[in-house]
């Protein structure tokens, strides 16, 4: 058991092909760690350099304090989980748990000892002389993760691991893999691009994105405070609702103006928020969760006006697209919304456009298509965002750990 | 051998046939016809060899054919072993094929992971060359090379035989165990690195047992080829303790004519240690041992 750091890491392709930059990563001894991003943002980059299996162009590596640029992936002492299980086909299940100890010398007894132990934990003790051609995925991916407990490395490094695994057995896998590493508390880099299982799974979560990192905390800290555009959209699913609004003075103090609607801000939401004041006059972005749009019976703050476009039942409760009078950020897909520089159409006619607004509610509640319908909005639940820039304007001690632009 | 499959007897359909179903099987018919008659083409000279090898003399020469041997005879086998220089040929040819198919297996294997896990400059320009040299014609580069081997001193000698074989075996045997070894998922040796093993452990533990059915098809391979092939012995061997069996089976066509049955009873002992050799190995390359490596 061990901690990792991660300091300044980049790596280049060729000449120009950056995935990933300077990332300074810490990763606690016994933590889950989940690195998380759209495909193609360098996570399994840094994965693999970590587990020695890629060059590092410059900066750090050290686990355990000791600086492991140099070593060859044996010599790292971690275990690696690979999306597609790399189970050795000629080998049976015993000797494919067993290759890492044979590797290190350890005795055949105990070899043996610790193999028919992790198989037992596993279930996987009647198949021991089975060939990885004659299990089914679930038990691939459990023979997988045996080959690296078995081992007790210092960390674990998984690789999408959950990935080629159907729904159902994902999630209880899912719970498996953690509770696994809850009892053996070894320090864990997990690597995905589905951020449910990052939520679920993580200690901490670490959003990356064009080899950049955005922001590294809890999965419940990152839900709730964004450092910007691109976690608010990333995180969370169905996404937050994100559309411009208007930062200006009224009613004694500021007001959000979502189009023809003004939202008034309570003094606490701007006084936890000084940088808000110097947006007056200027348009923001601003976003809502589904779960905080809520019926407008019974609540005597600020509404928005809309229409029902769609009501969708997942059972537990209901998605309902509400069309409501907003600008929509510039570009339509908003996990990339950051990317996005502000665009040059703002101008006449911004007020006739219009926004979905997606909202979770009660299965109890009547509501069809077509529908005039008031939301309820929370000033306190909203989150503002620099247009440009992207970068949450927050609470004043969350870490922004990347600016967006750049 | 391709063709001969069609020849599989397909199952006729229990309901009567329409129009469209005649027509096929009207076709079918014909692509069976084809094929019986290149199995009846490539079949009939092995046969012929094999039931010339026990014939009496008189009945090899009759006029009129005999299909089957009646009085079946091993003197010619007899004959054939007694010639001179039959048991230094063997022994020769078994020394050239078993240099030749060890270092050609061993070569192969090594440059084809050189081709096909890492990258180094001129890897492209490598390969192309590879494919290149196989498309030069034997018969071109047979003087210059007698002249490159003579000049070091490797005429008439069994060791300039196998240098000259594995030039034009390796190309071949490199180019297909580099196909094998890019079927082979990255991840395996990482996985075996990560583990413990080194590179080249990786690739002694990992790698090698699962191309084995590629081995097993260059070996072939060169086996073929080091146990057929004429000319370049007969150019390069001149002392007949030297020939290989192939130089040795042409010494039976003399100034004075042809002694067939010694012949052909030569021809079908040569022939034998090919196909128990391929019976030996075929069965390693029947089944893909990669299957359940990974998920697809």
């Amino acid at each position: 058991m061990a901690e990792i750091q991660l300091v300044h890491l980049s790596k280049v392709y060729g000449n120009d092909v950056t995935a990933v930059r300077d990332l300074n990563l810490e990763v606690a001894e016994s933590e889950f760690m989940v690195l998380v991003g759209p495909s193609g943002c360098g996570k399994t980059t840094a994965l693999r350099m970590i587990a020695g299996l890629e060059e590092i162009t410059s900066g750090e590596i050290r686990i355990g304090g000791t600086v492991v640029n140099e070593l060859a992936p044996r010599d790292r002492d971690i275990a690696m989980v690979f999306q597609n299980y790399a189970l050795y086909p000629h080998k049976n299940v015993f000797e494919n748990l067993a290759f890492g100890l044979r590797m290190r010398k350890v005795p055949k007894a105990e070899q043996k000892e610790r193999v028919e132990e992790i198989a037992r934990i596993l279930g996987l003790g009647e198949m021991l002389h089975r060939r990885p051609a004659q299990l089914s995925g679930g038990q691939r991916q459990r023979v997988a993760m045996g080959r690296a407990i078995v081992r007790e490395p210092k960390a674990f490094l998984m690789d999408e691991p959950l990935s080629n695994l159907d729904a159902k057995l994902r999630v209880q896998m899912r719970a498996e893999i953690a509770r696994i590493q809850q009892a053996l508390k070894v320090t864990t880099v997990y690597v995905t691009h589905d951020q449910v299982e990052a939520m679920t799974m993580g200690n901490r979560v670490a959003v990356m994105r064009d080899g950049v990192l955005q922001q590294v905390d809890t999965p419940q800290r990152l839900y709730d405070a964004p450092v910007n555009l691109f976690v608010a959209s990333f995180v969370g699913s169905p996404p937050m609702n994100l559309f411009e609004a208007e930062v200006a003075r009224g009613n004694g103090g500021l007001v959000c103006r979502v189009g023809d609607t003004e939202l008034d801000l309570p003094p606490d939401v701007v006084a936890e928020r000084p940088s808000l004041a110097e947006y007056v006059g200027r348009r923001v972005a601003v976003g809502i969760r589904p779960e905080d749009v809520r019926e407008a019976a019974g609540w005597d703050g600020a509404r928005l006006r809309g229409r029902i476009l769609l009501v969708e039942s997942l059972g537990s409760e209901q998605l309902v697209h509400i069309e409501i009078a907003a600008k929509p950020l510039e570009r339509s897909d908003l996990v990339d919304t950051a990317a996005q520089p502000p665009g040059p159409s703002l101008g006449a006619g911004e007020f006739e456009r219009s926004t979905t607004l997606l909202g979770r509610f009660d299965r109890h509640l009547l509501l069809a298509p077509d529908e005039a319908v008031e939301v309820a909005i929370d000033p306190r639940l909203l989150h503002f965002f620099d247009l440009e820039t992207g970068v949450a304007i927050s609470a004043v001690d969350v870490p922004a750990v990347a600016p967006v632009a750049g | 051998m391709s063709t001969v499959t069609p020849i599989a007897p397909t199952p006729v359909a229990a309901v009567a046939p329409r129009g469209r179903g005649r027509r096929r099987r009207a076709r079918q018919l014909g692509w069976n016809v084809v094929g019986l008659v290149v199995l009846f083409v490539m079949v009939f000279p092995v046969y012929w060899m094999v039931a010339t090898a026990f014939k009496p003399g008189q009945q090899i020469l009759s006029y009129t054919p005999q299909w089957i041997p009646t009085d079946p005879t091993l003197s010619n086998f007899r004959d054939a072993v007694d010639q001179p220089f039959f048991w230094d040929a063997a022994k020769n040819s078994i020394i050239i094929v078993t240099a030749v198919v060890a270092l050609s297996v061993v070569l192969a294997f090594l440059a084809a992971l050189a081709l096909a896990k890492f990258h180094f400059y001129g890897r492209k320009a490598f390969i192309v060359l590879i494919l290149g040299v196989q498309m030069v014609p034997l018969a071109a580069l047979i003087i210059p090379l007698y002249i490159l081997m003579s000049r070091v001193g490797q005429v008439d000698k069994l060791s300039g035989v196998i240098a000259m074989y594995l030039t034009f075996v390796l190309p071949f045997t490199v180019w297909t165990m580099r196909g094998f070894l890019l079927g082979i998922p990255k991840e395996l040796e990482e996985a075996a690195m990560v583990d413990g093993a080194t590179r080249f452990g990786a690739f002694v533990r990992v790698l090698l047992p699962l191309v084995g059915p590629g081995l097993v098809a260059t070996s072939i391979f060169a086996f073929i080829q080091a146990w057929n092939e004429f000319i370049i012995a007969y150019v390069f061997l001149h002392t007949p303790q030297k020939q290989t069996l192939m130089v040795w089976l042409a010494s039976f066509t003399t100034l004075r004519g042809t002694e067939w049955g010694p012949l052909m009873a030569g021809a079908t002992l040569c022939a034998l240690p090919v196909v128990v050799f391929f019976l030996l190995v075929q069965r390693r390359i029947a089944f893909g041992l990669t299957a359940g490596a990974v998920r697809g």
